[in-house]
């Protein structure tokens, strides 16, 4: 075992664990965090996406104890209980979701691209927007209502932004 | 599934790893970005004893000395694309980059990881192939170069003997103006590549002077089409007859047969690629013109 200390969603925790655990089980199981999703466990689907220090990162390819000292944020942390942060509102009012195995996954990848296209003024085309989430796989929706939704967010803080 | 146990080790410099490393044999294993290693290790195709983390190395540089660019092993995917150097002077590498997995994947992995691992269809060893780098490994031993071509071995098998960390490649500059570019297909974007065909061409006024093609997908390594390079020496730009070099180089490889698509298809897609990998270039050249 190894002492580690993690700092998730802001918060800092000590706690033992076996090299071998991956970040993703360590946040579900130690932490509590059951928007980590787990699908496939070989970095193919993209569902266990988390940020550290910023960057999203599959949990399923990283060990926890790579993470001493780092900051990690889950899809716990976006959004409030009610998932109000746009690209959340947007998943919900553009049928970007359907089941919600993957969304969690979804959002984490997607929320730097939204932000970095609002940075820059810029409404991707939609080969963008695919390009940017071709890491995660759904298999409910079709992913069209996943574009209608990072175009919607997007949209959204480019028109707050113009007020 | 999940990984079996090991022990953890995070190396603090260069000699720090390659102690460990040599400490640990057989047995042990370094990890950058894991993009790699990792789903080998949840699939328990791979079973390291120790895993030695190199992420603190100063291994993160792109350097040109006007010989060579000098990529160190930590680099991540995702680098290239600011600086303009990589694509100005190897358009082919760049155009290969693009290919790598996806966008998380390419923030996380590192060329070192890329070379090591040794994926039939990986871009990164196709790229060192196509350009002729050498890649520069470490151990407490020293020191020493490998050539890309003698680097991999067969698929997942390289050259690097038990206790050597790749801390470099070496890309020798291309003279100026040289063009290229890299296709693949594959049967989703960021999958792995079903065949993949990438060209570097040097010319003197609109005539091809050197040529070099590398494949992936035709066997268990990168290869090169000597035939083909020299058939596309002394062609003009405006008609390198890409065709019929595809068509030779279609006619020449021995695919196999695998769940995603039969040899026959695979020759045919290699062909194509040729043609179009070809056609490009030149097309490239021509505009810069």
């Amino acid at each position: 075992m190894t002492d580690i200390t993690l700092e998730v969603n802001g918060t800092e925790k000590s706690l033992a664990v076996e090299p071998r655990r991956l970040l993703a089980d360590v946040l579900r199981h130690e932490f509590g965090l059951s928007g980590v999703h787990i699908g496939c466990a070989h970095g193919a689907c993209g569902c266990c996406t988390v940020h550290i220090d910023g960057v999203p990162k599959l949990s399923c390819l990283t060990f926890a104890v790579q993470c001493e000292g780092k900051a990690i944020a889950t899809v716990e942390s976006v959004g409030g209980p009610n998932a109000e942060h746009a690209l959340q509102q947007a998943f919900k009012s553009e049928h970007g979701l359907q089941c919600g195995y993957c969304t969690p996954g979804f959002v984490m990848a997607l929320i730097p691209f939204v932000n970095a296209m609002a940075a820059q003024k810029r409404m991707p085309d939609d080969d963008e927007i695919r390009e940017a989430m071709s890491g995660n796989i759904c298999r409910c929706t079709g992913y069209h209502g996943i574009v209608a939704a990072v175009r919607k967010a997007i949209g959204d803080q480019l028109a707050g932004e113009g007020n | 599934m999940r990984p079996s146990s090991f022990e953890y080790h995070k190396a603090a410099d260069i000699e720090d790893a390659v102690r460990l490393l040599a400490e640990f044999g057989d047995e042990g294993r370094p990890i950058a970005g894991g993009q790699s290693l990792v789903p080998m290790m949840n699939l328990r195709l791979a079973r390291p004893s120790h895993l030695v983390d190199i992420n603190a190395l100063a291994l993160n540089d792109i350097e040109f000395d006007g010989q060579v660019m000098r990529i160190g092993a930590l680099v991540r995917h995702e680098r290239y694309a600011s600086d303009p150097r990589v694509a100005k002077h190897f358009p082919a590498f760049m155009d290969a980059v693009h290919w790598i997995g996806h966008p998380t994947i390419r923030r996380n992995g590192s060329i070192g990881g890329s070379l090591s691992h040794a994926d039939p269809t990986a871009e990164l060893p196709a790229a060192a192939i196509l350009y002729d780098a050498s890649i520069v490994v470490r151990s407490v031993k020293g020191e020493r170069r490998i050539a890309a071509v003698d680097f991999f071995e067969s698929a997942y098998v390289t050259s690097l003997e038990p206790g050597e960390l790749v801390v470099a490649v070496e890309f020798p500059l291309p003279p100026p103006g040289s063009t290229g570019s890299f296709m693949e297909i594959g049967e989703r974007r960021g999958d792995f590549a079903t065949a993949s065909v990438g060209t570097a061409l040097e010319f003197d006024g609109e005539t091809i002077t050197k040529a070099a093609i590398v494949c992936c997908g035709a066997d268990l390594v990168a290869i090169r089409a000597p035939g083909i390079e020299s058939f596309l020496v002394g062609k003009p730009l405006k008609a390198p007859q890409a065709e019929e070099a595809g068509k030779m180089f279609a006619a020449e490889v021995e695919p196999s047969s695998d769940h995603v698509a039969s040899a026959d298809y695979k020759r045919a897609l290699i062909g194509e690629l040729t043609r179009r990998a070809i056609e490009t270039a030149c097309a490239r050249a021509l505009e810069s013109k």
